[in-house]
């Protein structure tokens, strides 16, 4: 019972990273129907930053998302008006190519320039646990579900309450009557694309400090995001939250039953389940 | 460029001129005869070995070519089909004694069970959804494989220690000593694939397919099966594709999950399609020619060496041991730079893009097409 909490606690510790990482893939893809095959590697780019902040200049991993989260706003922002923005009327197989693409030149500039070592952040808390309950909790995911509550908070604060994020809900249920309505679709894809690439990398940065850091690590987390954002359905923001959290979950649970090499077997099984059963996700519009 | 309306002969019209056909097949001819002499002109082990790699991923690209570009289900999960081709028949020869040549026929029955799974499972799906289901499947055997440690021995792979010669009625015809016998191997698969795509292109089969990429609601309401195409489609692939597989195997010696089941491999496979030309006979021919030289160029450390030959780079510098040292690892930056280029310059492959360039040389600037042409037959 003790270990079933604790590997619960765990997977939802991680699952908050997920989400993070879900929800960034999912407005992306509510506002510009594309989906985004380097997700994994925008996410492992603010790991990269991290790591250069924490060896270079001594950054606090967790306070270096101050930093993080700026600049691969601005990242997303370049590559949206540079890239993605000319194939959004393509076919979505040529978009997909497109992102795919674009990963494979992420990783690899990324090996070529600090090669295919593994890296890792050494914090003094990097090891150290916290109690909840009797439970022991790893203490950098405990931070980092902090942060993430945080963040996801105030996403949802700005895209319900401000102008400029219900102008990204409009876009994102409506491109043509968005626009029609004297919404600016262009500038809100640019935003779009900034905020998801911010939000994977500062899902980077937050797992810095419990990862290894290599330029391939980035994959994994792609179709896992995927996962993620299809179980709770595409486009809902709430769904894939959800969606990350249950990931999580059946992944530490998977890890600590089965074995850790076939955690991840468990997630696509379920993916696959959700894709045939109920491909809408649990929380999304019909759309299949 | 006279600026006269010039008619164009009415069989430049209505399509091929009559004799293409005939030329094409000579030139095809030609060129083979060519290939099927070139190992007695050229003796260098590595000229042989160059020119395997491009048969093969010629091999690899038409065998995705069949359901990605004629059917338009974009599959990046072949690598499933290329690992599994490839252990059958390894751990087949390595733990059993079976010689590849039987084995094979493990091989080619394993991948047509694999995609009737597959198949079954992804294309309920569309679009989107069916890439990502098609990446998951895939994912998930390459895992079994890996974590399977006494069945397939996990990540460690299997290496071929030796390969039995090749036998027929008590003499031998080969000891797989050279390079020779592989080549001649991935000539035949690289023409196979070659010709089964341009027997399904123009079969009943090929229709129907091309019909479901083009609309498969109104396909399917003129009573062609999506799912029945679909998946014979990929059985056609997936079969190729582990016959890639068991020529990589056999020819490298060495298979393991990395390098037979990665989805790196499946969007190599993809790449070759969409660099070259998709859906067309000769695209993945032209995408290897690209494809293959270059990175080979960048493994061989060509390009490093042109910049330190060019005086750009010195040698000596920090940035010169830099790039001596890293840049050959980095072949696969080329593949992504390549397809994001393709996709924004070029959506139809080189082939495509070479076809509309020699097409606007061809016709006179200023000469409109008729508009009663243009309005019938498109633009040439």
């Amino acid at each position: 019972m003790r270990v079933l909490l604790q590997s619960a606690a765990s997977g939802i510790l991680i699952g908050g990273v997920y989400a993070l990482v879900g929800i960034g893939l999912t407005i992306i893809y509510g506002v510009m129907r594309v989906i985004n095959f380097a997700h994994g590697e925008l996410l492992m780019i603010g790991m990269y930053l991290t790591w250069i902040l924490f060896t270079s200049f001594g950054v606090d991993p967790f306070l270096s998302i101050a930093i993080t989260i700026p600049a691969m706003f601005v990242f997303g922002a370049v590559l949206q008006k540079v890239l993605i923005n000319r194939v959004l009327n393509a076919l979505p197989q040529n978009q997909i190519l497109l992102t795919i693409g674009l990963g494979l030149v992420l990783s690899n500039l990324v090996m070529l320039i600090y090669t295919s070592d593994y890296k890792i952040i050494t914090t003094r808390y990097s090891s150290s646990t916290v109690n909840l309950a009797g439970i022991p909790i790893s203490a950098p995911l405990a931070i980092s579900l902090v942060i993430t509550s945080a963040i996801t908070a105030i996403l949802y604060l700005f895209l319900l309450k401000t102008d400029t994020g219900q102008a990204i809900r409009a876009t994102a249920q409506d491109r043509d009557a968005a626009q029609l309505m004297g919404i600016n679709v262009k500038r809100m894809s640019v935003l779009a694309f900034g905020i998801g690439t911010a939000l994977a990398g500062t899902a980077g940065a937050l797992v810095s400090p419990t990862y290894y850091i290599f330029p391939q690590v980035g994959s994994a987390f792609t179709l896992k995001a995927f996962v993620i954002v299809v179980l709770g359905g595409m486009g809902s923001v709430i769904g894939a939250t959800l969606g990350g959290i249950i990931i999580g979950v059946t992944e530490s649970l998977a890890a600590v039953y089965v074995s850790s090499g076939m955690k991840e077997v468990f997630v696509y099984v379920l993916f696959l389940l959700v894709l045939l059963f109920k491909p809408a996700g649990l929380l999304g519009r019909s759309r299949v | 460029m006279n600026g006269a309306a010039r008619l164009r002969p009415l069989a430049e019209i209505r399509g091929k001129p009559r004799g293409f056909a005939a030329t094409g097949m000579v030139a095809v001819l030609l060129v083979t005869a060519g290939l099927v002499a070139f190992p007695r002109m050229v003796a260098s082990p590595y000229a042989l070995h160059l020119m395997i790699l491009f048969f093969l991923s010629v091999a690899m690209g038409e065998s995705w070519n069949i359901i990605g570009g004629y059917c338009g289900q974009y599959s990046v999960g072949h690598a499933a089909y290329f690992g599994v081709g490839s252990y059958a028949t390894l751990m087949l020869l390595q733990y059993r004694h079976v010689a590849p040549w039987w084995g094979v026929w493990v091989a080619i029955v394993a991948a047509l069970i694999v995609s009737l799974v597959i198949g079954s499972i992804c294309f309920r799906l569309r679009g989107p959804y069916f890439v990502l289901a098609s990446i998951a499947v895939a994912e998930i055997i390459r895992l079994i494989v890996l974590n399977w440690k006494q069945f397939t021995n996990g990540a460690e792979g299997i290496l071929l220690v030796d390969l039995p010669p090749l036998e027929f009625g008590g003499r031998v015809l080969t000891d797989w000593l050279s390079k020779t016998p592989f080549y001649y191997l991935s000539l035949v698969l690289g023409l196979t694939t070659l010709l089964v795509n341009y027997v399904v292109e123009h079969s009943k089969l090929g229709y129907c397919l091309q019909a479901i990429r083009e609309d498969q609601d109104a396909a399917h309401s003129l009573g062609i099966s999506p799912p029945f195409y679909k998946n014979v489609a990929l059985a056609i692939s997936a079969v190729f594709t582990a016959l890639c597989g068991v020529f990589y195997g056999l020819y490298i010696g060495f298979i393991d999950p990395a390098s037979v089941l990665a989805v790196d491999l499946s969007v190599q496979m993809v790449l070759i399609c969409i660099i070259g030309g998709i859906a067309t006979n000769f695209g993945p021919v032209v995408g290897a020619l690209v494809l293959v030289p270059l990175s080979e160029a960048l493994r061989a450390n060509l390009l490093s060496k042109l910049l330190f030959s060019v005086g750009l780079v010195k040698e000596s510098s920090r940035l010169g041991g830099f790039l001596k040292e890293n840049l050959a690892h980095a072949h696969v930056l080329i593949y992504g730079i390549l397809v994001v280029v393709v996709i924004l310059f070029m959506p139809d492959g080189v082939l495509g893009f070479a076809k509309k360039l020699i097409a606007k040389a061809a016709r006179p600037l200023s000469a409109e097409p008729s508009p009663l042409i243009g309005g019938i037959d498109g633009p040439a």
